[in-house]
């Protein structure tokens, strides 16, 4: 199975993080914070956590580049709706992610279709994203050991190992995270042998509201050199007033 | 003079003879007969193997062939350029576009492949059309028709007339989907094919995958399957260089195999049975030397030559041999014939087996192979030969003397 932190919600959750973390200065980590502590705070924060956003994301393979406009709505790591504004042609169509499920609106055909587990490894919206990059969003210390593993001045490295039960397809995850503003820099993925096999990079930090997060996210997977996913937030906002029943099947297919 | 001697020899002892020359004539006509309902039961494996799918020749860009590259696609006409379209080799040929993605139902939904096909065209190549257990094959003027395998339609729980919707990535990175209506479903016996295939109008994989006028690849049917992977050699000698066309060796390596394998056990049949013939003759022809051993004394002391001796023993062998042989082809091309007109039906005792791709039919069947005779008539000349060597080299060396005198 494909376990990776969430890219998409992964953006949402490590930024709430990191603005809580510089927002509200009395629960700042102390600075000898272990990963585990890191995590942990990143957990509690999100918990409950609601926003919605606009975001660009455009898709460069070999063979054809696109952009889509998109609205996505979250609550916490388990609730997610994305719909796309733009192209037109695809416009209305929208992502549920609920728990551990996946479903797509396809307006066309007017029908919602789950992805069935064989086909969690696959693209999302033919980005490098994996439908299971989505999913697998919440707790990842429960599969993988995470360590401190280099701290400077500006910066630590937490190094994650998977656990020897967990069922997961990288052999290690290293976060690069910035220390003032706490955001993320940089996400390397490792295959089995340890070999580097996607890079996901964060930029164009902004204050939002009274958090500071990184609006610009870059996947580049390692063994297509010429090909990436850019992710752009246009507009973010965090706080919302949404419940659970939002993220149903009947919403998804609202236009 | 020899072969004069040599026939009138044969039939001297009438009964001893004709009792080997039966014994010939039987393996022989049972030999023919096994080996071309061998061949029966090898052809139905083929053809069901081909048949299903791939066809006996497929030409597609190389990216194609080897990692199913949505991108290596050909132009549609390519499958009426003169190179394919009057090879007289080549009796049918099917434009595909081939399409991976996840089809649905309600609430469920599986990943298969979508193979976009011109119906009357597909029908030269793949036999669909006769497998169908439910509904229709498709149509050849509906936009949106499909058949499905059995284990497909079983698994989403559809009949013919019902809505599948088909989503894939198409080559223009946009999400490609679309309704399909369910014509008919085919069972071939193939778990592969029956839980995996949908066939559909190449139009409409063409307008969900973005690619208008492309195709992946030509299936091609050839007059002689055997003679595959010669007319794949002539013909990619004319193609542009990333373009290959691969035979069905090459496509089912398992079916390979399974030539080999017939080819050893043909073999092992026929040594089993010429052997036990061969040991019958030696033993007729060692007695007939035997009992004339003072008729060659008398012959070699009026002046014969010891080879002389020698040909006449190996005539009578060769002439017991060639008799066998052209009674032994007769009665085996007969029987053949009747179990390819007639064959045996053994449905109702084993039911179909499916090994490397193809289908063994519950039936005997035989079919008519150039191979089949004459490996069977050559061994037996060589074995009639053979055996017939040891006597006649006993009979060549006798002292004349002491032949005479025998009793």
């Amino acid at each position: 199975m494909h376990r990776a932190p969430p890219v998409l919600a992964a953006l949402l959750a490590v930024s709430s993080l990191v603005s809580s973390a510089s927002a509200q200065q009395t629960d700042r980590l102390p600075a000898d914070a272990t990963p585990g502590e890191i995590v942990d705070h990143v957990d509690r924060l999100l918990r409950g956590e609601s926003s919605r956003g606009e975001l660009v994301m455009s898709v460069h393979t070999e063979n054809w580049s696109r952009s889509m406009r998109m609205t996505v709505s979250s609550l916490g790591t388990d609730y997610a709706l994305v719909r796309i504004i733009e192209p037109r042609k695809e416009a209305g169509t929208a992502t549920l992610k609920a728990n551990r499920d996946i479903w797509n609106y396809l307006p066309k055909v007017d029908r919602v279709i789950k992805v069935p587990p064989s086909m969690m490894g696959g693209s999302w919206m033919g980005s490098h994203i994996t439908n299971d990059d989505l999913v697998k969003a919440n707790h990842i210390e429960q599969d993988y050991t995470l360590r401190l593993i280099e701290e400077s001045e500006t910066h630590f490295v937490v190094e994650c190992l998977p656990k020897p039960e967990a069922a997961v397809v990288w052999g290690k995850i290293v976060y690069r995270v910035l220390k003032d503003p706490r955001v993320p820099e940089q996400v390397d993925y490792y295959d089995e042998e340890m070999i580097r096999v996607r890079e996901i990079h964060f930029s164009d930090i902004q204050q939002i509201s009274d958090r500071i997060v990184p609006l610009r996210m870059t996947v580049l997977p390692l063994d297509k050199p010429d090909e990436q996913t850019i992710l752009q937030y246009r507009e973010l906002e965090y706080g919302l007033p949404l419940e659970e029943n939002f993220f149903s099947l009947r919403n998804l297919k609202k236009r | 003079m020899l072969l004069t001697l040599a026939f009138r020899n044969l039939w001297r002892n009438r009964r001893r003879t004709l009792l080997t020359l039966s014994a010939m004539v039987v393996s022989a006509a049972l030999l023919i007969l096994a080996l071309g309902v061998f061949s029966g039961m090898f052809r139905d494996m083929l053809a069901s193997a081909t048949e299903q799918y791939h066809g006996h020749l497929v030409l597609a860009r190389d990216a194609y062939h080897e990692r199913r590259d949505l991108f290596a696609h050909l132009p549609e006409e390519i499958v009426h350029q003169s190179l394919l379209a009057d090879d007289p080799d080549i009796i049918g040929r099917s434009p595909r576009l081939r399409s991976f993605g996840l089809i649905s139902r309600r609430e469920s939904s599986q990943p298969v492949e979508v193979m976009g096909v011109i119906p009357r065209m597909e029908q030269q190549v793949t036999s669909l059309q006769n497998q169908i257990v439910a509904g229709r094959y498709l149509p050849a003027d509906q936009d949106n028709a499909a058949v499905i395998g059995q284990g497909l339609a079983r698994k989403l729980d559809v009949q013919p007339g019902d809505e599948l919707v088909f989503v894939t990535q198409a080559a223009d990175g946009s999400i490609g989907n679309d309704v399909l209506i369910v014509q008919g479903i085919f069972a071939t016996g193939d778990s592969r094919h029956d839980n995996n295939l949908i066939l559909a109008p190449l139009p409409w994989v063409q307008k969900v995958l973005v690619l208008p006028g492309r195709i992946h690849e030509v299936a091609m049917t050839l007059a002689d399957p055997m003679r595959a992977a010669a007319v794949a050699d002539r013909l990619n000698r004319h193609m542009p260089e990333d373009v290959t066309v691969l035979d069905w060796g090459t496509l089912l390596p398992e079916m390979r195999e399974v030539i080999a394998a017939y080819d050893v056990s043909r073999m092992i049949i026929v040594t089993i049975l010429y052997l036990a013939t061969g040991l019958g003759i030696l033993n007729t022809f060692f007695m007939s030397v035997m009992e004339r051993t003072r008729e060659f004394g008398i012959l070699m002391a009026q002046g014969m030559r010891p080879w002389t001796i020698r040909s006449l023993v190996l005539l009578e062998t060769l002439m017991l041999g060639g008799i066998a042989l052209v009674i032994g082809i007769f009665c085996g091309a007969g029987m053949t014939f009747y179990m390819q007109q007639v064959g045996i039906d053994l449905a109702g005792y084993i039911t179909p087996v499916t090994y490397a791709g193809g289908t063994i039919l519950p039936r005997l069947h035989a079919v008519f192979e150039t191979g089949n005779f004459l490996v069977p008539a050559g061994m037996l000349l060589l074995i009639s030969l053979l055996a017939g060597f040891l006597p006649a080299n006993r009979a060549a060396r006798l002292d004349p003397v002491q032949a005479v005198r025998e009793e």
